[in-house]
């Protein structure tokens, strides 16, 4: 990444460089799953799993494992589905998915880019998709 | 932020380890290409390595001359961690000092959260300290903390990532969730 870019980077108004607008971003949830998954494929290849795996791996395991508002595989895949309703970035999905805020003040606080952005969302969308994400949490 | 990438990288695998059995073949690839992948990791663009997902392909093995190693060109997918500049971060206070706190957040361990960038709470010494403000909101050790990212250099030698956050904007401060 050149100085320049490197000094525009600004995640508050999607200024990501291209390359990570167009990457799949992962939310806490879902990374909890994959790495339980394979955890346990870890498992089955040898005896210790735990002595297979970096530090890196054990740390972000305990992360997220504490980080993730949702737990159970349906509930984790019904958030990514409702979020991709709204034409969000990649990035900006997965931070209002890992934050869950419970107002549209609170939502357009941590993701302000989906307030400049040409598409707009309004208000109103904002508050159907919070109250969506809610009714998740709570049949959980 | 977890990012989901698929990357190109070449695996060597020594001539003792060469099968004609292709299923001991593949083993061998993916425990070779597993600990190349926790030796690098960090790099500079991608953040932290995590954890490898699939191999997706392995090219058409090219024996050295000189060893008799073979080496494989793979793709796979694997996630990494990174943190962007204005990105909104949860971390856990895990060392306070005098001047600011340290928070984890996924692998990362060198959040830096300096008492300048907090300016309304006080440090209160004494054998656990912590910082409070004329709230009572209290940031000590295992607190949650929302914050955001000011900064974050890559160091080569170390292959760590050093972040520095805020609290300088709304919605941020020590969270309690039940």
């Amino acid at each position: 990444m050149s100085r320049q870019e490197e000094e525009e980077e600004n995640a508050a108004e999607l200024k990501i460089g291209d390359e990570f607008l167009k990457a799949k971003c992962l939310m806490n949830c879902e990374v909890s799953l994959i790495l339980e998954h394979k955890y346990e494929q870890l498992q089955q290849m040898s005896e210790d799993p735990m002595n297979q795996v970096s530090q890196v791996f054990e740390k972000s395991q305990q992360y997220v494992k504490r980080f993730s508002r949702y737990k159970n595989p349906d509930a984790v895949r019904q958030v990514r589905e409702i979020l991709s309703r709204y034409q969000l970035a990649e990035f900006e999905l997965c931070v209002l998915g890992n934050l869950c805020p419970e107002t549209v003040e609170e939502a357009i606080a941590m993701v302000p880019s989906i307030k400049n952005r040409s598409r707009q969302l309004d208000d109103e969308a904002i508050e159907k998709m919070l109250n969506d994400l809610s009714l998740i949490k709570k049949f959980e | 932020m977890f990012l989901k990438t698929q990357l190109s990288w070449n695996v060597v695998i020594p001539a003792k380890n060469l099968d004609t059995n292709g299923l001991m073949l593949q083993k061998a690839i993916i425990l070779r290409l597993m600990k190349n992948f926790a030796d690098k990791k960090a790099t500079k663009e991608l953040g932290y390595f995590m954890a490898l997902t699939t191999l997706d392909e392995v090219g058409e093995g090219k024996v050295r001359p000189t060893t008799g190693d073979v080496l494989f060109p793979v793709k796979f997918s694997c996630i990494t961690f990174k943190v962007f500049r204005g990105e909104i971060l949860e971390g856990v206070v895990h060392k306070i000092l005098k001047h600011g706190v340290f928070l984890r957040s996924g692998p990362m361990e060198n959040i830096y959260l300096s008492h300048q960038k907090m300016a309304d709470y006080r440090y209160v010494p004494g054998e656990t300290p912590f910082f409070m403000n004329d709230k009572s909101s209290k940031i000590e050790k295992d607190v949650v903390v929302r914050c955001i990212v000011m900064g974050e250099k890559y160091m080569e030698a170390t292959k760590e990532i050093y972040t520095i956050v805020s609290l300088e904007g709304d919605y941020l401060g020590p969270i309690w969730r039940s």
